[in-house]
C-alpha cells in the first residue's frame, strides 16, 4: 500500500503566466517551480497545482536553517579541506548561488527479511608441535582457536523509518546522501508560507523511479541490520530475501543551497551542494595533478629515506 | 490517554498533539490538507501590516520583514512529560509504620535480634513516584547462541519469531527511588484505581517526569527492547546458558500513561547507622528496605560451620 498519493493521472503542467500580486507585472512559473519571484517588485508567488501521482502535494518541509553568509561560509571551509584539489579551488569565485527546497520522499515501510547464513562458533584446542632446538627434536603444546560452523535461519521483522531519496532530477540520489542527513526532529506540515522568498522545485522524476531508490536503500538497510542480528562469534554466507510491507511515501521538501565555482579561466564552474541545515557541502573536485605526483613523489622519498637509514644502521 | 485524538492507521499506536508523524512507525499524522482542483496563485501578505512574508532561516519561520511578526507552521512539538493519573494512598502512615516493624520481625537469622525494638524511625514522608505504564503488541524476532545443541564450541546458535503482548509494563522515570525499589512496589499497586488528582496524603512529595516527551517515548522503546532481550533469554531461546541475545521488536498500539505511584519513605537508625525503608502506598506488606546484618551471628555460624568441617576431616583421617 502506498500512502499520501493521489490517484489523478499524471500530467506535465505547462508554465503559468498571471500578473503579480503586489505590482501587476507578468510573472511567470516554470513547470518545474512551485514559486516565482517578481522582477520588479520582488514579491515571491506560490503556485499550488492540482496534485497528482508524480507530483502529490507536499507534506513536510524542512526549513532553511544557514542563511545566504553561513552558506557561503559553510562552502568556504569545504574548499579548504579539500587537500588535493585544484589549487585555485581555495580561492574560487562563487558564480552563482541559490537557496532551493529540493523535492525528495520520505520513505518508510514494515521490512521483513527471511535469512539464512554460516554462524562460526569459536572453541578452542590444545595442540601439540615439533620443534628443533639445538638439534634436538622438542615437542611443545599450544592454544588454538578454531571456528566451527552452522548454518542457520530465521526471520527479521522491524520497522524502516527515515529512508530520505530524491525526487529531483537536478540532484542525483548520490549528491543527496553525500550531504545527508537531514534533522528531521525539525519537520514542519508543509505550509506554502515556508517557501515565500525561496525557490521551490516540484519533483521531476516519476514516483516509481523514486521508490526504487527507496527499495535500494531499504535493502541495504536490511542488510546491515542483519549484519548486527547475527549470533556467535562471527558469520558468513549471509542471504536474505527482503519483503517491504506497508510502504508510505511522502513528499518531503528539503533545503538546499546551490553553488556554481570557478576556480580556474576557462574552465567551466564546479556545482556544490550545501546542506541547509547543517551546512555540510559536497561537490565534483577538481583533482591537482601536481600535488598529487609531489605527495606520491615526497611518499616514495621518504620510504627511501627510511630504507637508506635502516640499511645504515643495520650496516 | 489525555491526548490521544486519533491513532497511526498503520500500527495502531496513538497520536497525541503536536505529532506530525507516528513515534514507533514513522507515518505521516493524518492532516486536513486543501483540495485543490485548479491552479492557484498566491502571495503571502503579514496578517499585521499587509506586507508580503518571506521565510527567514534566521527565526526558522515566516517573518514579516515590516513589522516583525512571524507566522506560525505547525511543528513537531515535544513537550514535557506531565503526570497524567494519581493512584491514591491506601495505605496510611500508621500501616507503613506497622509493615516496617512486621519486615523487621521477618527478617532471618543473620540480622540481629533486637532490630524491631532497637531501630528507631526518624522519617516518614509520603512520595509519588513517577513512571510509565504502557500496553502494546509486539512481533518479537531473535538470534541467540545457547549451550543447548553444542558441539566442539561451547555455543550453538539459534533463531525464532515470537508474537508477545505487554499489559500494563511500567518504566520507572524516579530519581528518588531506585529501580530495585520501583520493581518491589510495582506489583502492589491496583491501577484501576487510577484517578487525576492526587488523593490519600496531603503533603506528599510529587516527582515530576524531568524529561520530554521524545526522550520519554525513547525511553520506553528501550525498555521493551530490555524486557525483550531478558525474555528471548529466559523463555524462548532453548538451553541453560545463553550469550549473543538479539532482538528485533515491531511495534504495534504502543499505549503509554504517565502515572504517579503513591509510596512511603522512611529513614530509620540503628545503632547511629541510617537505613532507607520504601513501602508501598496501596500495600504496606510490600517493604524494600536496607537491615543491618549481625556480623556476631555469622561469625559464629562460620566457626561452627568450620568447626564442624574440621571434626569430619580429622574424622576421615583418622578412619584411614
Amino acid at each position: 500500500m502506498l500512502h499520501a498519493v493521489p490517484v489523478a493521472a499524471t500530467a506535465i503542467p505547462a508554465a503559468i503566466t498571471v500578473a503579480c500580486r503586489e505590482c501587476g507585472a507578468t510573472l511567470e512559473f516554470a513547470p518545474e517551480l512551485r514559486t516565482a519571484r517578481c522582477p520588479y517588485c520582488a514579491s515571491t508567488s506560490i503556485v499550488e497545482r492540482p496534485p497528482s501521482r508524480d507530483r502529490p502535494r507536499p507534506t513536510f518541509v524542512v526549513g532553511f536553517v544557514l542563511d545566504k553568509e553561513h552558506a557561503e561560509d559553510a562552502l568556504r571551509r569545504w574548499t579548504r579541506s579539500r587537500w588535493f584539489a585544484h589549487s585555485g579551488y581555495a580561492r574560487a569565485a562563487i558564480d552563482a548561488m541559490r537557496g532551493v527546497y529540493v523535492p525528495t520522499y520520505l520513505y518508510g515501510a514494515v521490512a521483513h527479511a527471511a535469512w539464512s547464513a554460516s554462524i562460526g562458533e569459536d572453541y578452542t584446542e590444545t595442540e601439540t608441535y615439533t620443534t628443533t632446538e639445538n638439534g634436538h627434536s622438542v615437542t611443545h603444546t599450544r592454544t588454538v582457536t578454531k571456528t566451527e560452523w552452522r548454518d542457520l535461519s530465521g526471520e527479521h521483522a522491524c520497522y524502516l523509518t527515515d529512508v530520505v531519496v530524491t525526487a529531483s532530477r537536478g540532484v542525483p540520489n548520490e549528491e543527496l546522501e553525500a550531504i545527508e542527513p537531514f534533522d528531521l526532529r525539525a519537520l514542519r506540515r508543509y505550509d506554502p508560507a515556508m517557501l515565500s522568498g525561496w525557490i521551490a522545485e516540484e519533483p521531476s522524476r516519476t514516483l516509481e523511479e523514486c521508490i526504487a531508490f527507496a527499495h535500494d536503500e531499504a535493502v541495504r538497510g536490511i542488510d546491515e541490520m542483519l549484519g548486527r542480528f547475527m549470533p556467535g562469534d562471527s558469520h558468513r554466507d549471509l542471504r536474505f530475501v527482503p519483503r517491504l510491507e506497508n510502504q508510505v511515501v511522502d513528499l518531503l521538501l528539503l533545503p538546499l543551497w546551490s553553488f556554481a565555482v570557478r576556480y580556474a579561466p576557462g574552465k567551466p564552474p564546479v556545482r556544490v551542494l550545501v546542506n541547509g541545515q547543517t551546512g555540510k557541502a559536497h561537490g565534483k573536485v577538481p583533482r591537482s595533478f601536481w600535488k598529487i605526483t609531489g605527495t606520491i613523489a615526497l611518499g616514495l622519498g621518504l620510504l627511501a629515506l627510511l630504507a637508506w637509514s635502516l640499511g645504515l644502521f643495520s650496516g | 490517554m489525555t491526548d490521544d485524538f486519533s491513532r497511526c492507521s498503520r500500527c495502531e499506536t496513538p497520536l497525541e498533539t503536536g505529532d506530525l508523524r507516528c513515534a514507533i512507525c514513522g507515518q505521516a499524522a493524518p492532516a486536513r490538507a486543501p483540495v485543490v482542483r485548479d491552479v492557484a496563485v498566491r502571495l503571502l501578505r503579514c496578517g499585521g501590516c499587509g506586507a508580503a512574508v518571506e521565510y527567514d532561516p534566521a527565526v526558522q519561520a515566516p517573518r514579516c520583514a515590516f513589522c516583525g511578526e512571524v507566522l506560525r507552521v505547525e511543528a513537531i512539538e515535544d513537550p514535557p512529560e506531565r503526570i497524567e493519573f494519581f493512584l491514591p494512598f491506601t495505605a496510611d502512615a500508621d500501616a507503613a509504620r506497622a509493615g516496617l516493624g512486621g519486615w523487621f520481625r521477618s527478617l532471618g537469622f543473620f540480622h540481629p535480634r533486637n532490630l524491631a525494638s532497637q531501630a528507631r524511625l526518624q522519617a516518614l514522608q509520603p512520595l509519588w513516584w513517577v513512571a510509565w505504564v504502557f500496553d502494546a503488541q509486539a512481533d518479537i524476532t531473535w538470534t541467540a547462541d545457547s549451550n543447548l545443541g553444542a558441539g566442539r564450541s561451547d555455543w550453538a546458535p539459534h533463531a525464532g519469531r515470537t508474537p508477545l503482548l505487554y499489559d500494563n509494563i511500567l518504566v520507572s522515570a524516579s530519581r528518588g527511588l531506585t529501580l530495585a525499589e520501583t520493581s518491589t512496589l510495582s506489583g502492589t499497586y491496583d491501577l484501576a484505581t487510577a484517578g487525576p488528582r492526587p488523593s490519600g496524603a496531603e503533603s506528599a512529595t510529587v516527582e515530576q517526569f524531568d524529561v520530554q516527551r521524545s526522550l520519554a517515548r525513547r525511553r520506553i522503546v528501550e525498555a521493551i527492547d530490555g524486557i525483550a532481550t531478558a525474555q528471548v533469554a529466559g523463555r524462548f531461546c532453548p538451553g541453560t546458558k545463553h550469550r549473543n541475545v538479539h532482538v528485533a521488536v515491531l511495534l504495534r498500539a504502543l499505549t503509554t500513561r504517565r502515572v504517579a505511584f503513591p509510596a512511603w519513605v522512611m529513614a530509620y537508625r540503628y545503632r547511629d547507622r541510617p537505613y532507607r525503608a520504601v513501602v508501598s502506598g496501596q500495600d504496606a506488606a510490600c517493604i524494600r528496605a536496607d537491615a543491618p546484618l549481625s556480623w556476631a551471628r555469622i561469625a559464629a555460624v562460620g566457626l561452627a560451620a568450620a568447626t564442624a568441617l574440621g571434626g569430619i576431616l580429622a574424622a576421615i583421617l583418622h578412619s584411614l
